[in-house]
């Protein structure tokens, strides 16, 4: 198990197919190669079902406190009145009912349902967050490491070297409480949003590596190209030349790597509950709830399986969808 | 065809966990008792102390018994224990100027272990003690114990690079908390902090300047177990301690593993608790609580004569209760460690508040969200009913469930803002959250602050800690209330940091009473105790009693003779056996 | 390659440099005080603060890293509270566990290597050769049964994985031991077993990349000229395959490999927590939690070791098996 949270692998499969990206271009006359590679993915029924799937839940999770309002059950309200004397929820399939569609947790009997869709929300706001922000600031370091090159080149390696070495996980639970104490004092409520920034920061600091080292091994295969010297010799300024001139060329790629950040970001969420980092018991997210109810495998497996069940989904949905996307863009390597 | 593996990895998954989910939870059968009386004195006749322990019906010598736990033993150095492992281990390998006959049930004798009586008050003022020691006592190399060895164990105790062990008697024998700095062992070694002395072979002598009528208890822990001046070998000894008792130290891979063989020196008649059935005990870290239990109900191979030593975790209890063929593998009771909501009192100084969150409090929902009956049985005293001279009662009776009303009606409409500071684990964050609701249910408004588990005991630990609620624990030392009251409610004591005093309680007439009463006799303070305690809670309310730990733990078929110590609350060894 | 590899040595060491001040600047700045673990349960404020004088955390920060650095290379003398002289390489005492660090390294190191070393080779073997089969048996039912096994471990998370192999195979139809550590130079058959359940979680979960990676890898191989020269030119179709086109497809899985390797070395902290083996991991995570700033320091640089060392490797190799690759 890497440290890192984003392992270097969307970056070795992406970069193999390096030239690809601009190949494309080079394509059939006509059309642009976004909108080829729009229709082979709408031709994919494999990237049309795991597709949809995830705008069903990102649906779920954006209309959260709509579906609150329809379910009239809120997710921290506990019905301990429906858990027998070891705090197990009475009833059949962990106390599945009417009222509590996926029953309620073992000890406080809160609705796993509704706490789902709010950790649902979470997760993929941490998620998405995460990935947009690793994603830029990959780009702007990758980009001009591998543009500039020199001693500007060697610094950006080192940091990403030692953004490497640093042990993912040892730090985020050493920083969490730290910055909480910084920011709120000893009383000071914290809010949900807060915990969640600090988590998105976290990742923020240890996911670029890979986008960066992507994007400068991209920059550096294209530096060299007729089109670039061209803008280069016409004295476009530097953010010409990456925004315009290099950026669009190694789009393809890098929405690859997004769409396998994201997934990536959510099993780390998980993975960081599962040591003890990561959000309060009060802000409900996939990751607390797949680390508690493990430990009832053997006494309220109902309570595993919701939970398990759709954060497997979720991850499924977007590697399928990950990968249909790297077809479609890629088409030496469409089936 | 993607979808299609998708279905079927979910299946598979779905197959797996929903099996037996299908049973219907009628909530019958989960009832536990957890009643049981609680009875202690120091015996006052010599032939309770004398040996050999009564055998334990249906054990056998022989065998290996295994002990299975998370987390190493943080010390074997007897002069250094103070954990609850560390205690229950070291009577294997140590014996101690006087300990507890028990019988598992609450029923408790102090006796001397190796003195022949536990202590002499010469004077009858508390001040001068004596202890003879008993013929026949060895060391693991066959030396004789004398009270030399037994004064050395209790002067290393004073250099402060062996620290960790209690400071009972040398604080005492020193009467200051600065004991290391009043008498340096390193400079003096050759000699014995003030006031110990040891006039002849036979005789160990205590002289303090106060009345210290608990002694007889304090000697009962680690401390004072004997070692030779040539085999100490400081901070080393935690690897290796030099065995007085039925056990010595075979191999210690620390923290993995230490194995115990029988010490041929160690003579039964001289030893009124301890046995030596299994030829070898095992203890083996590592497991998590949920692995060891499970392995241990497994019941397979070695582990057949195994105890996890990690209660049953709430996630297991429906599984081990549930099943009949475990009772008979499982030890349920109470503990003497009792937990409360402590409310810091100088900040939240108003009595009615303090009143109020007496009577909203949900018990039965709070120890739901603990797993239940078998973790953890509701409290409303201060002292736990381990305690001598215990007295139940309810200052603020409100059920079961608490009254949510009389809470309200005392706050006369107002909603005090509390900041309660749990600590980041999984338990306290569940019990943080089901308090938040039962008591703004109350009409309080509740803050949950985080704090590092590791760092919470430290924390409330300070003064000018900044929470207004926390929950606390106490474990006494010994079941008497002068080691609970005093150390826990007299605001005297209060200093920056390290408090036990959680509370920050102090009340002079409380402090005064609590003087009285210690210069009392042993046997004369129970009952005054039981009856400050409950002044204490009517009076001014400092806590919420909560519950006290209750010990559910599973050993293997063939594992016999383990009992929860009504002292500590952790399985004892002295009767453990391995059956054929 | 000489000069490639001491530029490459003095980046890496630069790094671990970079590495222990940066850890050593996080501790301080935790909201926790080391010294309360050593004092029990009667503390008073003077003995904290002659124990804090003692452990020399009184001092200026400067002179407690120059202090540490110095005992790495040179050895120390810690105090008898803290088992007195200490060699090189000195890594410190642990007033949590109360030993020396080096012996505590000592004790876990051979466990995560004992995990991460035979999961590695279980998940590469098992990655590569899906891959290469899918890729060979391309748009075939094993294809597709390949890429389906590879999304699904993917997919999936160790510590649920792993909970439920526990239940299965230990608990429930008691197949294997509760897994545990035993050297393998005492008892290689226990060694195994009792490791085993997690090199299939690890392989299961890992082995979903490789598959994936060396898949395409090879489909791209496979079309570029210099195979289909070879396949023109007549050689057979196996040694094409062996020779040329697994040799150009199996540079990226090696980058990835090493990476994760070394990563992994660091310490595995979900592998050790979920199957409850105690190894470099768990001790770091231990050491965060009850703020044992040596230890964490100890295993910290561990675990920076292994990957900056993984890094290095890996160029070396990348030149070793892919004869267009030339150091720079």
């Amino acid at each position: 198990m890497s440290l890192s949270p984003v392992e270097g692998v969307a970056l070795a499969e992406i970069e193999s197919g390096g030239d690809e990206g601009g190949a494309a271009t080079k394509g059939v006359v006509g059309r642009s190669p976004g909108q080829l590679a729009w229709l082979r993915l709408r031709r994919d029924r494999t990237a049309v079902v795991s597709g949809v799937l995830l705008v069903f839940f990102l649906l779920l999770g954006l209309a959260a406190p709509l579906i609150e309002m329809v379910y009239g059950i809120g997710p921290r309200e506990q019905f301990q009145n429906m858990l027998d004397g070891f705090g197990m929820p009475l009833g059949y399939a962990g106390g599945v009912s009417g009222e509590h569609w996926f029953g309620l947790e073992p000890g406080l009997g809160r609705d796993i349902f509704i706490r789902l869709i709010y950790g649902l929300r979470t997760s993929l706001f941490i998620a998405f967050a995460a990935a947009l922000i690793t994603a830029t600031i990959g780009i702007v370091l990758g980009a001009l490491a591998g543009y500039l090159g020199g001693w500007l080149d060697a610094v950006i390696n080192w940091i990403t070297d030692l953004t490497l070495a640093m042990p993912f996980l040892i730090i985020a639970l050493a920083l969490t409480p730290t910055i909480t104490l910084r920011f709120y004092g000893e009383r000071g409520q914290v809010s949900s949003a807060f915990g969640v920034g600090v988590l998105i920061a976290v990742f923020a600091i240890f996911g670029w590596t890979s986008t960066a080292r992507l994007v400068r091994g991209q920059v550096i295969a294209l530096r060299e190209r007729e089109f670039v010297e061209a803008a280069r010799a016409s004295g476009a300024g530097l953010g010409h030349m990456l925004f315009r001139q290099l950026l669009p060329n190694i789009w393809a790629p890098i929405l690859v790597s997004f769409s396998l950040a994201v997934p990536q970001f959510i099993t780390s969420e998980a993975a960081l509950s599962f040591i003890g980092v990561g959000l309060s018991d009060e802000t409900p997210s996939f990751g607390r709830m797949i680390y508690r109810s493990l430990d009832f495998l053997q006494t309220d497996p109902a309570y595993v399986f919701f939970p398990g069940i759709t954060i497997f989904a979720l991850v499924f949905a977007f590697n399928l969808f990950g990968d249909a996307l790297r077809d479609a863009l890629d088409p030496k390597s469409s089936r | 065809m993607r979808p299609r593996v998708a279905v079927a990895a979910g299946g598979a998954i779905a197959l797996v966990v929903a099996l037996g989910a299908c049973s219907k939870n009628t909530g019958e059968g989960t009832t536990v008792d957890t009643e049981r009386q609680q009875t202690g004195v120091i015996a006052t006749d010599p032939k309770d102390s004398q040996g050999p322990a009564a055998e334990v019906s249906g054990a056998a010598k022989g065998g290996t018994f295994t002990i299975i736990r998370e987390s190493p033993i943080s010390h074997l150095d007897p002069q250094r224990t103070y954990s609850f492992a560390g205690l229950m281990a070291n009577p294997l390998f140590a014996r101690y100027l006087t300990t507890w006959k028990d019988d598992g049930k609450g029923g408790l004798v102090l006796v001397g272990d190796l003195a022949e009586t536990p202590g002499k008050n010469v004077n009858n003022d508390c001040k001068v003690w004596e202890f003879t020691v008993k013929d026949g006592v060895k060391f693991e190399d066959g030396r004789p114990i004398t009270s030399k060895e037994i004064a050395y164990g209790i002067a290393r105790s004073f250099d402060p690079d062996l620290s960790g062990g209690p400071t009972y008697i040398q604080e005492w024998l020193a009467d200051t908390a600065q004991f290391d700095t009043k008498w340096d062992f390193k400079k003096n070694k050759t000699s014995l902090p003030p006031g110990l002395s040891t006039p002849d072979a036979k005789t160990l002598r205590f002289e303090f300047a106060k009345p210290r009528c608990d002694l007889p208890f304090a000697v009962s822990l680690p401390t004072t177990a004997p070692l030779p001046a040539d085999k100490d070998t400081g901070v080393d000894l935690d690897k290796q301690p030099f065995s007085s008792g039925p056990y010595k130290v075979a191999k210690n891979q620390v923290g993995v593993q230490i194995t115990l063989d029988r010490n041929t020196n160690w003579d039964p008649k001289t030893d009124p608790v301890r046995h030596q059935y299994p030829d070898q005990f095992v203890w083996s870290f590592g497991p998590t609580a949920d692995a060891a239990n499970n392995r241990v109900i497994a019941d397979n191979g070695a582990d057949q004569s195994a105890l996890a030593f990690n209660t049953v975790p709430a996630s297991l209890v429906a599984k081990v209760a549930g099943d009949a063929t475990l009772k008979s593998r499982s030890i349920l009771s109470p503990t003497p460690s009792a937990n409360q909501l402590v409310i810091n009192n100088q900040r939240v100084t108003d009595l009615k508040v303090r009143q109020a969150l007496n009577y909203a409090i949900d018990r039965e929902g709070f120890i739901k969200a603990m797993g239940g009956q078998t973790v953890a049985a509701p409290l409303t005293t201060l002292m736990p009913p381990a305690t001598i001279g215990y007295k139940a009662y309810d200052a603020y009776p409100a059920g079961a469930n608490g009254n949510v009303d009389k809470a309200k009606e005392l706050l006369g409409g107002k909603t005090p803002e509390l900041v309660l500071g749990v600590a980041d684990n999984s338990t306290e964050q569940q019990q943080g959250a089901q308090l938040k609701a039962n008591l703004e249910r109350a009409g309080f408004k509740i803050t949950l602050r985080n704090i590092s588990d590791d760092a919470k005991l430290d924390e409330i630990k300070k003064k000018n800690n900044p929470w207004d609620l926390y929950i606390g624990n106490w474990a006494a030392d010994w079941p008497s209330g002068a080691s609970i009251l005093p150390v826990l409610y007299d605001g005297r004591t209060i200093k920056a940091e390290g408090n036990s005093n959680q509370a920050y309680f102090n009340d002079p007439a409380i402090n005064t009473e609590m003087d009285r009463i210690s210069a009392l006799s042993a046997a004369e303070q129970g009952p005054e105790w039981a009856k400050l305690d409950e002044r204490i809670m009517k009076e001014h309310a400092p806590v919420v009693p909560l519950f006290v730990d209750v010990a559910y733990n599973v050993h293997g078929s063939k594992a016999g003779g383990i009992f929860i110590s009504s002292v500590f609350g952790y399985p004892s060894f002295v009767n453990a056996h391995v059956k054929p | 390659m000489a000069r490639f590899l001491l530029k490459r040595l003095f980046s890496a060491t630069l790094t671990l440099f970079a590495v222990s001040v940066l850890t050593f600047l996080m501790f301080f700045a935790l909201p926790r005080d080391p010294v309360s673990s050593i004092c029990s349960k009667n503390c008073n404020p003077e003995r904290l603060e002659r124990v804090r004088d003692d452990l020399g955390l009184n001092d200026p920060l400067i002179s407690q890293y120059a202090g540490y650095m110095k005992g790495i290379v040179t050895g120390r003398d810690l105090g008898s509270a803290q088992g007195g002289r200490c060699d090189a390489p000195c890594l410190g005492w642990s007033y949590v566990t109360n030993e020396a660090v080096s012996d505590t390294i000592a004790r876990v190191l051979p466990v995560t290597l004992s995990i991460v070393i035979p999961a590695a080779i279980l998940w590469l073997l098992l990655g590569v050769g899906l891959g290469m089969v899918s890729a060979l048996r391309r748009g075939t039912w094993l294809d597709r049964l390949a890429i389906g096994f590879s999304l699904t471990g993917a997919s999936l998370q160790l510590y649920f994985v792993g909970a439920v192999l526990l239940l299965v195979f230990v608990y429930n139809l008691r197949l294997l031991p509760v897994p545990s550590y035993t050297s393998i130079f005492d008892n290689p058959a226990k060694w195994a077993s009792g490791l085993v359940l997690a090199w299939v979680a690890l392989a299961f979960l890992f082995s979903a990349i490789y598959a994936r990676l060396s898949r395409a890898q090879m489909l791209e191989t496979l079309s570029e000229d210099f195979v289909r020269t070879a396949r023109a030119k007549g050689l057979a179709k196996p040694k094409v395959y062996g020779r040329h086109a697994l040799r150009a497809a199996i540079t990226p899985v090696v980058t990835i490999a090493g990476l994760d390797v070394g990563g992994a070395l660091g310490g595995t902290v979900i592998t050790e927590t979920t199957f409850g083996i105690q190894g470099l991991g768990r001790t770091a995570v231990d050491a965060v939690r009850s703020g044992d700033l040596p230890t964490i320091m100890a295993t910290v640089l561990i675990a920076a070791v292994f990957v900056v060392l993984a890094n290095v490797l890996v160029d070396l190799l990348y030149a070793a098996i892919d004869p267009r690759v030339r150091l720079r």
